[in-house]
């Protein structure tokens, strides 16, 4: 068992030109996009669809553009309390990879706060 | 102690531009002024919190203060670092002027929102500056604001 300032294994997303991480544990399978799946686009107030799905362990589904996997040992920098609760709640931290900084999200609750998002936009 | 209060300022200040407006920060708060690298930004953060970058083993939030009052967004690549107990911030800057002893009234520029975290009118030679609780901006900000 790791460390809770650390994880290992982790799902690295494109979502246009912004970056998102979930730890790959947390992730049940991948699939292609469906029109039931809302887009990490809207997080960042775009409206773009998706290339993979990202679904959760309740069968909740992410969609991004782009995924690469890490499997390596990451250590989770913590967030500040200006960012913390951005994201519904979801941002876990940030993990340095590929030389550059990618937050790193709770997969369910990410879900969650995009569905809320979705509301708001109906 | 970097907290502000409603009474005339004899402290030393940091006086940096962000667009067309002046600000001041206390001098003790005031960590460094630096270029900051391409940002990451975070899912779901306001359009005034332009995004995070790594220094010295700390992600920092970097906060355009020209969006956080409404106004258009400076475009500078550089800011200033406000280093606080419960963390640090980055301003940006696109005009840093220097450590002023500024004088003036604190009180609160505007009765809610960011104005709150706002204080003055001090005048630094000709300019009119807006003194920052960086206290009270960072709690303003941890809200959502």
């Amino acid at each position: 068992m790791l460390p809770a300032g650390r994880v290992e294994g982790t799902l690295l997303c494109h979502v246009g030109p912004h970056r998102i991480a979930f730890e790959a544990g947390e992730v049940a399978s991948i699939a292609g996009p469906d029109t039931s799946m809302v887009s990490a686009h809207r997080a960042f107030q775009g409206a773009g669809g998706a290339q993979r799905v990202l679904v959760t362990a309740t069968g909740g589904t992410v969609g991004v553009d782009g995924l690469e996997i890490d499997s390596e040992v990451l250590s989770v920098l913590p967030p500040s309390p200006v960012v913390a609760g951005a994201s519904g709640g979801s941002l876990r931290g940030f993990v340095i990879t590929r030389g550059v900084l990618w937050p790193l999200l709770r997969l369910e609750s990410f879900q969650r706060y995009l569905l809320g998002l979705a509301g708001e936009g109906a | 102690m970097a907290a502000l209060e409603s009474e005339t300022t004899r402290q030393s200040y940091l006086v940096f531009a962000c667009g067309s407006s002046w600000y001041a920060v206390p001098a003790e708060a005031a960590a460094e002024v630096v270029t900051f690298p391409e940002l990451t930004r975070v899912p779901g953060s306001p359009p005034h919190l332009l995004g995070v970058f790594a220094h010295r083993g700390e992600v920092i939030p970097v906060v355009d203060m020209s969006l956080l009052v409404g106004g258009v967004t400076a475009g500078s690549r550089r800011a200033v670092l406000v280093r606080l107990s419960r963390g640090t911030l980055a301003l940006t800057a696109s005009n840093v002027a220097g450590v002023s002893a500024l004088m003036g009234p604190l009180e609160p520029l505007g009765p809610s929102g960011v104005h709150v975290h706002l204080r003055g009118p001090v005048k630094s030679g000709s300019r009119d500056v807006a003194v920052i609780d960086p206290e009270g901006l960072f709690d303003h900000l941890s809200q959502g604001g």
